[in-house]
């Protein structure tokens, strides 16, 4: 009889270790997963949304989720893909700062170094061909400066103004593209969540994995902020006059 | 003064013929030399206080501290050698992350007392090693609310309602034994932790120090960490106060001899 | 000193709390020549004596530099500062690495105070017979530290260790006061002069057996040797000068 053999995660399976023979196995996908991250640079520094979904496959499994993560005073964590491997990460993370409370000298843990961190564990994992399977958004400030980045499974990693992950590359970007790039200075707060809230709008008419349901936080020189989980206020009048597709 | 145990004291492994190992009274003595470190266990938290002796002062103030924090709710003061202090920090800190990584709480104090006792006891087994030269006092806040440890260089652990270790510490003890502990608050207690600080330094044998202050409390947001300037300001302002009406009242107690 | 049977190795405690090899270990430190460290509100700065074995040879090098920020001076068994700042160098580089900061002076300090205490514990080991003083400036500003065979490690405003520099600690208590507010030259001149101090009788500090060190916000971890040590020199002469007309 076959002996049970049980595979934990981020373990590597050893020839021989596992089952005789059989070749060494690497997880091939996420099973429970979020969809989108939308941030961007406005005047006082990031803003930055995702919904509280984590599906299992096409099953909307769990609603309250949340997805964004305070690193630290200074420092927001938005993430998409693998809910383990985020809460894995958000347990990572949480040492480091746990290890910086305990030198106790006066020193801070930028965002820049909390990115830059993240990014080296993302690309670590993904050279060892055991990947995270997430694509996560960084925002913060860092010395008066507003630091928006991206890393995701392959270690890759940018910065820009206007940053999204998922369909929310696809969706939200050009909209961000036209309204936030280039004049994110000019933006206030409340422009900010208007523009936030028309790309999470229309990624939830539009993406199968997004929940009306959905969190913004911002990050600023005071601090970061999440918001308590709220609704958008959507329109759907028109689907009776849509014929044709599927049913 | 410990006595000396001609041939059967130099090493960890080696009893004497009446069943004592000098190796580890030797370490202790190394605490007994150490400015006094305190710990006191109260209603709503628990504060720690040492008295830094300092040789130079040229020494930054307020650096070089000797209250350290392991795993953010823990608070570490120490009598005994600085160096040997670190590395049973960095001890603490390890098993704190080690605890946080398998059961994703925090360490209860009675849990991470234990560990450190068993760290610090395997250390008077071998003669390849020498025992620690340091009491360490553990304060925490956990689920069973405030707590307070002390591991001696034996690997003993004893939870406290109020302890003390180093030079001062028979004074320490008399004064804290004069507290009522239960009811105090942890804005008094750092009072009196300053004041019985004051009170256990020997002015004749070290001039300078400093003394070190830290609590866990609703005010800290139950982590540990250093009182702030104003709090340590006043405590000291306290402490000052009292040690001069004592000596008044000394002085008048002489008049009355007289 | 005389042998005791407590003074073996660094695994056993004397009757009075002591362990004899580190105490003989911090003895080697004070064989080396001394080192001298300051600091103001914005620089640090280290000046050293060098010495030449003998009249063939150059002069042994007393400050190392381990990153843009961060500096140490030597005073004791040069080789195993050596293995001191290789392991200082791959932290600094690893802190780069991984956070992309430099290393926090206070932290690099104490990651080798940890490592040195584990020598003065396990048998079969010696302590590290070495001091240093460690320069650095990070997000806190400039700090000076004092690492110590014990594996304890300090902070200060200035100090110095090495041979006779009693003399210089002295000096620099007596000054230290008024270090906050000085310019980096003047700092520079009055860490000379604290070094002088330690100077064995008949013995000058010249351009050949000087070595100044510093490090600051607006400038790098700088190690200046040989002619560049001269105008700093001359200003601790002219210092004299003004002095005695006074």
């Amino acid at each position: 009889m076959d002996p049970v053999t049980l595979e934990l995660p981020h373990t590597l399976q050893r020839p021989g270790h596992a089952v005789a023979q059989e070749p060494m196995t690497r997880p091939a996908g996420p099973i429970v997963t979020g969809t989108s991250v939308v941030a961007f640079k406005y005047r006082d520094g990031i803003i930055m949304a995702a919904d509280c979904l984590a599906s299992y496959g096409s099953l909307a499994r769990f609603r309250s989720e949340n997805r964004l993560f305070k690193v630290n005073e200074t420092t927001l964590l938005g993430a998409a893909g693998d809910m383990g491997d985020f809460q894995y990460m958000k347990h990572k993370l949480e040492d480091v700062m746990t290890h910086e409370y305990d030198m106790d000298d006066g020193q801070r843990l930028g965002t820049k170094s909390v990115y830059k961190c993240l990014s080296n564990i993302m690309y670590g994992r993904r050279t060892a061909i055991n990947p995270l399977w997430n694509a996560y958004v960084v925002g913060g400030v860092d010395g008066g400066e507003r630091v928006l980045g991206y890393v995701d499974l392959y270690g890759t990693t940018y910065t820009a103004d206007a940053v999204a992950t998922g369909f929310g590359k696809q969706i939200a970007i050009p909209m961000l593209r036209r309204r936030v790039e280039g004049r994110a200075d000019e933006i206030s707060e409340e422009e900010a969540v208007a523009i936030l809230d028309d790309c999470m709008r229309v990624l939830f008419y539009r993406d199968c994995r997004a929940l009306n349901k959905l969190r913004r936080a911002k990050v600023t020189a005071q601090g970061v902020e999440i918001s308590e989980p709220y609704s958008l206020e959507t329109n759907w009048t028109y689907a009776e006059s849509i014929v044709g597709y599927g049913a | 003064m410990t006595s000396i145990g001609t041939g059967y004291d130099l090493s960890v492994s080696t009893y004497s013929p009446d069943g004592r190992v000098f190796q580890v009274e030797y370490a202790q003595k190394a605490v007994d030399n150490s400015g006094t470190a305190i710990g006191l266990r109260v209603k709503d938290g628990v504060v720690l206080a040492v008295e830094k002796i300092k040789h130079s002062r040229l020494l930054v103030p307020g650096s070089n501290k000797r209250i350290m924090t392991a795993g953010r709710h823990i608070g570490v003061a120490a009598a005994g050698w600085m160096s040997d202090t670190r590395h049973l920090v960095k001890r603490a800190r390890d098993e704190a992350h080690h605890y946080h990584s398998v059961y994703k709480a925090d360490i209860p104090a009675k849990i991470i007392a234990e560990r450190m006792g068993m760290y610090v006891q395997a250390y008077t087994l071998y003669s390849s090693v020498r025992p620690f030269g340091v009491s360490t006092i553990l304060a925490c806040v956990d689920t069973d609310g405030p707590q307070l440890y002390m591991v001696e260089p034996s690997g003993q652990f004893t939870g406290y309602r109020g302890c003390a270790a180093g030079k001062g510490k028979q004074a320490a003890k008399t004064e804290i034994e004069k507290l009522k502990l239960e009811e105090l608050t942890v804005r008094d207690a750092v009072k009196e932790a300053a004041r019985i600080i004051y009170a256990a330094h020997d002015e004749a044998k070290d001039k300078l120090f400093e003394l070190e202050l830290s609590w866990i409390c609703a005010e800290s947001g139950m982590l540990h960490a250093h009182v702030p300037a104003d709090v340590l300001a006043e405590a000291i302002q306290h402490a000052e106060r009292s040690l001069d009406e004592d000596d008044d009242d000394d002085d008048e107690m002489e008049d009355e001899d007289l | 000193m005389f042998r005791n049977q407590y003074d073996n190795d660094a695994s056993t405690w004397s009757p009075q709390g002591c362990i004899f090899q580190v105490d003989y270990a911090s003895e080697a430190v004070k064989q080396g020549t001394a080192v001298v460290g300051l600091k103001s509100k914005s620089h640090v700065v280290l000046a050293a004596v060098k010495r030449s074995p003998n009249e063939l040879a150059s002069y042994m090098k007393k400050i190392i530099r381990i990153d843009d920020h961060m500096g140490i001076a030597v005073a004791g068994l040069t080789s195993d500062a050596r293995v001191l700042s290789n392991y200082l160098r791959t932290e600094a580089m690893r802190s780069k690495m991984v956070y992309g900061r430099a290393l926090p002076v206070g932290r690099a300090v104490n990651a080798i105070g940890d490592k040195a205490q584990i020598n003065t514990q396990e048998y079969g080991r010696r302590p590290y017979g070495v001091g240093l003083l460690v320069i650095g400036h990070d997000d806190t500003g400039p700090h000076l530290y004092e690492f110590s065979p014990s594996g304890v490690v300090s902070e200060y405003y200035g100090y110095s260790i090495g041979a006779r520099s009693q003399s210089a600690r002295t000096n620099l208590e007596r000054h230290f006061e008024q270090f906050a507010d000085m310019s980096l030259k003047e700092l520079i001149v009055q860490g000379l002069r604290a070094l002088r101090d330690t100077m064995p009788q008949g013995k000058q500090l010249d351009s050949m057996n000087t070595s100044i060190g510093f490090v600051g916000a607006d400038a790098k971890m700088t190690i200046l040797d040989g002619d560049d040590t001269q105008p700093y020199l001359d200003l601790l002469d002219e210092g004299d000068a003004a002095m005695d007309t006074e």
